[in-house]
């Protein structure tokens, strides 16, 4: 009967919407855990992140340019402790 | 106190003296208030003589997993990085070694307890006097995991980080200060030097010698840095006796005795006061094969042998004739 499938489409397209709703609500939830997941890694490495510039590269790091020679009183000394 | 533009606070911590330079003088209060936050922070986290310490309680965890804060993670991987690229020579884990020789408190009681280092000691320690207890642990027994925030020692193994740990602080405070209180900024914590900010004119002078406390007028060489770190490692002056036998805190992973070396005292400039301080220690363990390491690494270092003479490496400045 005609009235037979206008309730049959009618209940195949409620159903197809509730799917396309589920995964809609599915992708939205994922996106906000993956969100929280870079968040707290972002927020845990930046507050490790205490280290001076320099002390975690690869390499023992070169001045910019060498010391020079220095007449006068001294600032400071250097030296054992 | 104000000398010329730049004004000066000295102060002492961990058994020495630190020394704040500003090119600000208004800012002298500020940076000394961040020095002591950083410096306190840094103490309660890796002193090797404190209960409460995070050090002490790793090294009494024995070989459990333990939390450490983001502070000590850090100084734990300054300590390893140091290991890493000196090959093993500067090892953060010879306290045991240090203990055995007597260093397991703070070493003002140790000097309190004994005779100032005498005439001659370096001499006696360069020729290889002190015992050696054997082989460190090493620094591969220790276990970060930097961004579980948790640390291990597995056999054996106890931490010391104090080399590494002071400079790191001289990094650190001299940083913090230059960003928050602006101008330049010295920081001097035992002759452990880092500079950061625009400097004074013709730079920061610094006398390198022997002893962080000498006066200007001991045998040194007064030199320029604007940027980075210049650091000071000697054998002669956190020195004394163990059974008769002089010794001093430079320890050889090798042998776990004090390092039998060529030289009495290295000083190192580089990027950062941890990496000056790191090829400093690493310059008297690795003896004759030191300067060919530096000049390779280009780091400009001044080594002084037991009799005074010394040598340069990578545009480190020559001494002005003497006269």
């Amino acid at each position: 009967m005609p009235g037979d499938d206008q309730q049959s489409a009618a209940a195949r397209r409620d159903a197809g919407v509730r799917r396309v709703s589920r995964m809609t609500w599915r992708a939205g939830a994922a996106g906000v855990i993956c969100s929280a997941i870079i968040a707290v890694a972002f927020g845990h490495h930046a507050e490790a992140g205490t280290a001076p510039p320099g002390s975690g590269s690869g390499t023992i790091t070169v001045p910019n340019q060498p010391p020079t020679s220095a007449p006068g009183a001294p600032d400071a000394t250097s030296g054992a402790s | 106190v104000t000398l010329g533009s730049v004004a000066q606070d000295s102060f002492g911590v961990w058994s020495t003296t630190a020394v704040l330079l500003v090119t600000d003088p208004a800012a002298l209060g500020e940076a000394r208030a961040i020095a002591d936050q950083e410096l306190a922070a840094v103490d309660l986290a890796a002193s090797r003589f404190r209960e409460d310490s995070e050090l002490t309680a790793l090294n009494q965890a024995g070989g459990a997993s333990r939390p450490v804060s983001a502070l000590f993670a850090d100084l734990i991987a300054t300590g390893l990085r140091a290991a890493r690229l000196t090959d093993g020579a500067v090892d953060p884990t010879c306290a045991a070694a240090l203990a055995s020789l007597g260093y397991d408190r703070d070493f003002e009681q140790i000097r309190a307890g004994t005779a100032a280092p005498e005439a001659g000691l370096a001499a006696g320690l360069a020729a290889g006097a002190g015992p050696g207890a054997g082989p460190v642990p090493g620094w591969r027994k220790v276990e970060l995991d930097a961004s579980a925030r948790r640390a291990r020692l597995l056999d054996g193994a106890q931490l010391d980080l104090g080399a590494t740990a002071k400079a790191w602080a001289a990094d650190r405070c001299a940083e913090l200060i230059a960003g928050r209180v602006g101008g330049g900024v010295l920081v001097s914590l035992g002759g452990d030097i880092a500079v950061a900010g625009p400097p004074p004119d013709g730079g920061w002078r610094v006398r390198v010698t022997d002893d962080h406390a000498a006066g200007p007028d001991v045998p040194g060489q007064t030199v320029a840095i604007a940027q980075g770190g210049l650091a000071t490692s000697s054998i002669t002056v956190r020195a004394w006796r163990s059974g008769g036998q002089p010794v001093h805190h430079i320890i050889d992973p090798a042998t776990g005795g004090p390092a039998r070396t060529c030289w009495r005292t290295v000083s190192v400039a580089a990027g950062t006061c941890v990496d000056a301080n790191t090829a400093s220690t690493a310059a008297i363990i690795r003896g004759e094969a030191a300067p060919g390491w530096l000049a390779g690494a280009g780091l400009p270092a001044r080594l002084v042998r037991p009799d005074g003479t010394a040598v340069t490496t990578a545009g480190w400045p020559a001494e002005p004739a003497a006269g």
